[in-house]
């Protein structure tokens, strides 16, 4: 008799309300946007090959539909002052075809940090008091050099789950091309940003297994959760 | 890209295991994906223990092999097995280059595994009979144990690090993790002869910044050496000619890729680098015709192109076994522009995958030469011209920003630290000058040396340092979106998520013009062409989808976009059974939450439409709103916490197959949970899916302090359909069981 939310609603409120206790702002930005919003201000030049690592839905307007949800970190960033700390939850998109583990939607939580003299050891602390509040104090989690066009240095960071390691979440020091793109001076600020998929999470969370269940409208499996 | 371990070792020592290397560069920024052996792990020594004559087949015996736990039956067909033999045995699984072992049946006989001969290991070339491994060896150990199988590890290489994309570049990145010292290739010294044989004219100076090309004449196109065609196979190539074969081979050896071409092709062995025209075509080596785009960098000759520069070369001037003479061209063309040509051709090779991303600048004639003498070793022949366009080698050199370096890094180094790390890097550190090495092109800023130092050093050294938390009261959006979902699954209903996308057939089937929409230009599957002006289809899909259920409540908040603008909208569905008593109720709630109550339609579906979208229910009504209507006119109310009771749910996988629904109410104790039988249910039996409470009411009438629960339980079978008569015979258990644990009586 009573509804029920979606899973991955319950799983983003958890970690929103994580980041919220940080002091986090929670931004959401359009799913619609320029190729500005979601490359170029991301230092994500128009030749290179890291916007093949993404399968862009192009729309017959020249716009797109965004691929991650740091077009709100740029929208953001413009137009409030620093420090800035907000997490930015929403719906990205791949042009992909889908089956059971590949799908064309997914929701990611993206976090940006920006304040004068931001070091690397804040990013690690940030996420290590977000995991520690998700699995437990005893979590152990590492960083991995990566490379992201937006940040630099970048990193993937590991969470040993269940006795495996787990890579959840991309993370870095904000580029300098960005701040700048933000309307910010890179001499004075710096940041980090990180972002996570958290449809992963829910399915490694409740072994979930096919992805294409999250988004079926399927009342066997959207009642299971409350 | 796969890499050999013994390949790397030509460049750097490896004294580590090859777990403990994986994680040193996995570490470091090396992603290793996976690492496999030669010959597979799942290979053990076995001991033979009775070979036995096949019934059914002369030249096959059945031999009984003990493999450490058990023995197994294997049939096999080498002449050489006798008793008490220690043997390679490859297991089930066990995996070889074109072929996995499985379980098989020969001429009616299973067999369990497999028995290898030299070959099969890849150790040699003896296939007449089986390996014998020495009397030593201890039976149901892994081979590898004993024999080393090379190990062939995959990484995986980011978009910025080109220079990996090779045995020396990765061989690169072990010793400035490690610590050993790079095997700097000796520097090759040809006899070269100048002559005026051939000719390269660059037109496209700004897409090719050096062009080398050398003749040898006379050569004897063949096979290659064993030793080339075994590293070729294992990374999964095949051997073309030993000329071909050598170009490839400096590819993944050096990273540089190099083009044979038959010097006799070549009209007057002038080569013209320059770019296309509009309508120039070319047939590629692969057989294609092609069409080059206008602008792409071409190889060619006075008459044709002989070459797509960096992608692919033409059929026209291959090297055949006919080639007595080749040119040989290493060069450095532009990554955009080949990444456009590329793409615009839809072909991506191992030569235009290293151009797009980078290659040593400081290497392409070393590269050159080093094929020329490995040409002339193994196919002959004598060089005898050598030309080379070449534009400056620009050094570039960054300022070493220490202080900024460890500010960031949050470390406290030397600046002799620092210069140290980036040395092994292969950067030449001067005054606070850091020279970047040819083959590193994703070096331009300080932080990007500020990486380089962190990665090596270690991230691991890295202090977490606390942030001040501000204990901000954001009043956002999200939150006030989030409460509303609450309140909406308090009443009943359920929240769903549907994708953005409309096919053309929704269109049809809800009756939408296509010109309101946004549309996607090249959407991979037919379903994601046009972008939803509503929630409502997706709604209505979903109650088409639900039979099982009655009624269908739910609810979405997403976003709708149309050619003006995007917006969030609230939509809520009730269909069938108490659905317009549901949906006033969802009317009244939203209103209940506002300042000033809003003007919310509810629209009925008309049995048209109905069958449109084949909802078999009686009724479908349907709310749809913008949001923002909502939220500015929310009331205020404290911020609650959103995150609700951490009761997981065992998720239960759901069948392809539609469930069987039956209903029950039991009598229990007013004091019993509801959630507590629930749970009981779940746990009874694997083959229920869900179960729904969906009345629940005391009354004295059923006895003094009782109530009665009745819930919806929902049967399947994850493999099949399941009938009435098997959900019966789970039922019927199930109820003793929930009787006696609940002290519950079943109501009739």
């Amino acid at each position: 008799m009573k509804g029920t939310l979606h899973p991955i609603t319950k799983y983003l409120n958890e970690t929103t309300e994580i980041f919220k206790s940080l002091g986090f702002d929670i931004f959401e930005g359009p799913e619609v946007d320029t190729e500005w919003y979601n490359f170029d201000s991301l230092n994500v030049a128009a030749n290179h090959p890291a916007r093949d690592v993404q399968d862009t839905f192009w729309l017959t307007d020249g716009r797109l539909l965004r691929t991650q949800t740091s077009n709100g970190q740029v929208r953001y960033g413009e137009t409030h002052k620093p420090p800035i700390r907000a997490i930015f939850p929403g719906n990205v998109f791949r042009n992909e075809a889908t089956d059971a583990k590949h799908e064309t939607t997914f929701v990611q939580l993206e976090g940006l940090y920006i304040d004068k003299d931001v070091k690397v050891g804040h990013l690690f602390w940030i996420l290590e008091e977000f995991f520690k509040k998700v699995y437990g104090d005893d979590i152990k989690i590492r960083f991995r050099p990566h490379h992201f066009p937006y940040t630099e240095p970048s990193f993937e960071v590991d969470v040993e789950y269940r006795g495996k390691w787990f890579e959840l979440l991309g993370a870095g020091m904000i580029h300098p091309v960005v701040i700048k793109n933000m309307g910010l001076d890179p001499e004075i600020y710096s940041g980090f940003a990180f972002g996570l998929g958290i449809d992963r999470l829910v399915m490694l969370k409740y072994n979930i297994e096919d992805i294409r269940n999250l988004r079926s409208g399927d009342l066997r499996f959207l009642k299971q959760f409350n | 890209m796969q890499v050999l371990k013994s390949w790397l070792k030509d460049y750097v020592d490896i004294k580590l295991s090859d777990e403990e290397l994986v994680e040193q560069l996995n570490l470091t920024g090396t992603a290793v994906e996976g690492v496999s052996y030669s010959f597979s792990d799942k290979i053990v020594v076995g001991q033979i223990k009775e070979i036995n004559p096949h019934p059914n087949a002369d030249r096959l015996q059945v031999a009984k092999v003990f493999n450490g736990q058990e023995d197994l039956q294997i049939v096999c067909g080498a002449p050489n097995i006798a008793v008490g033999q220690k043997v390679p045995l490859a297991l089930i699984g066990a995996k070889f280059a074109d072929f996995e072992i499985k379980k098989a049946e020969l001429r009616g006989i299973e067999s369990f595994g497999m028995m290898c001969s030299e070959r099969e290991l890849g150790l040699g070339d003896s296939h007449g009979g089986i390996k014998v491994l020495p009397e030593d060896y201890e039976v149901g150990k892994k081979l590898i144990d004993y024999i080393s199988s090379d190990t062939v590890f995959e990484i995986e290489i980011t978009p910025n690090r080109g220079d990996c994309l090779s045995h020396l570049g990765v061989a690169r990145e072990v010793a400035a993790t490690t610590g050993e010292s790079i095997k700097v290739p000796e520097k090759i010294v040809l006899n070269e002869i100048k002559n005026n044989l051939i000719d390269v004219e660059v037109e496209a100076k700004d897409l090719c910044s050096n062009y080398n090309a050398i003749l040898i004449k006379n050569v004897k196109v063949g096979s290659s050496p064993d030793w080339l065609i075994k590293r070729l196979n294992s990374l999964g190539l095949k051997s073309i000619n030993n000329i071909v074969d050598v170009t490839n081979y400096i590819l993944f050896d050096w990273g540089q890729p190099l083009h044979a071409f038959d010097a006799k092709k070549i009209v007057d062995q002038k080569i013209i680098v320059r770019r296309a025209g509009e309508f120039e075509k070319v047939k590629t080596l692969d057989g294609q015709d092609r069409s080059i785009p206008e602008n792409s960098l071409v190889i060619a000759d006075k008459d044709k192109i002989i070459a797509i520069a960096g992608v692919m070369g033409a059929a026209n001037s291959e090297v055949d076994s006919s080639t007595t003479d080749i040119i040989i061209e290493s060069a450095e063309f532009d990554s955009a522009s080949i990444r456009l040509t590329s793409k615009t051709l839809n072909l991506s090779t191992d030569a235009s995958y290293r151009f797009e991303r980078g290659i040593d600048s400081g290497h392409v004639s070393e590269s050159a030469r080093y094929a020329a003498k490995m040409i002339q070793e193994i196919a002959g022949g004598e060089i005898v011209d050598v030309k080379i366009s070449e534009s400056k080698i620009e050094t570039r050199s960054i300022k070493v920003e220490y202080q900024k370096i460890n500010n960031l890094l949050g470390l406290d180094l030397s600046e002799n630290e620092i210069n140290s790390i980036l040395t092994r890097l292969g950067f030449v550190c001067n005054a606070n000058l850091a020279i970047v090495p040819t083959w590193r092109h994703d070096i331009a800023i300080w932080q990007d040396l500020a990486e380089e130092v962190g990665r090596i050093y270690g991230y691991g050294k890295i202090k977490p340092i606390a942030l001040e938390v501000i204990n901000c009261e954001f009043d956002n959006d999200f939150t006030k979106k989030e409460k509303l979902k609450n309140e909406l699954a308090n009443i009943g209903f359920c929240e769903t998520v549907n994708y953005v996308f409309l096919s053309a057939s929704d269109l049809q089937t809800n009756k939408i013009e296509s010109s309101d929409l946004l549309e996607i230009k090249n959407p991979m599957q037919n379903e994601n062409k046009y972008l939803r002006n509503s929630l409502v289809s997706g709604l209505l899909k979903n109650v088409a989808k639900n039979p099982s259920f009655d009624p269908v409540l739910l609810f979405e908040i997403g976003h709708v976009f149309d050619k003006s603008s995007e917006e969030v909208n609230l939509g809520i569905i009730a269909s069938g059974k108490d659905a317009k008593n549901k949906i006033q109720e969802a009317k009244e709630l939203i209103n209940s939450l506002l300042k000033k109550p809003l003007d919310i339609n509810i629209i009925e579906l008309n049995r048209d439409e109905l069958t449109r979208y084949k909802i078999r229910k009686a009724v479908t009504y349907i709310i749809e709103i913008d949001l923002t209507q909502i939220l500015t006119n929310l009331v205020v109310t404290k911020d609650t916490d959103l995150r609700l009771n951490k009761t997981v749910s065992n998720y239960k996988q759901i069948s392809k197959y539609p469930p069987v629904v039956r209903d029950f109410a039991f009598v229990v104790d007013r004091e019993i949970n509801s959630e507590d039988i629930k749970k009981h249910i779940l746990d009874f039996s694997q083959d229920i899916l869900l179960v729904d409470l969906f009345d629940e009411f005391s009354s004295d009438k059923l006895g003094q302090n009782k109530k009665s629960l009745a819930f919806h339980i929902y049967f399947q079978d994850l493999n099949k359909a399941l009938t009435d008569v098997e959900a019966e015979l789970k039922i019927k258990p199930l109820i003793e069981e929930i009787v006696k644990k609940f002290k519950a009586e079943l109501r009739g």
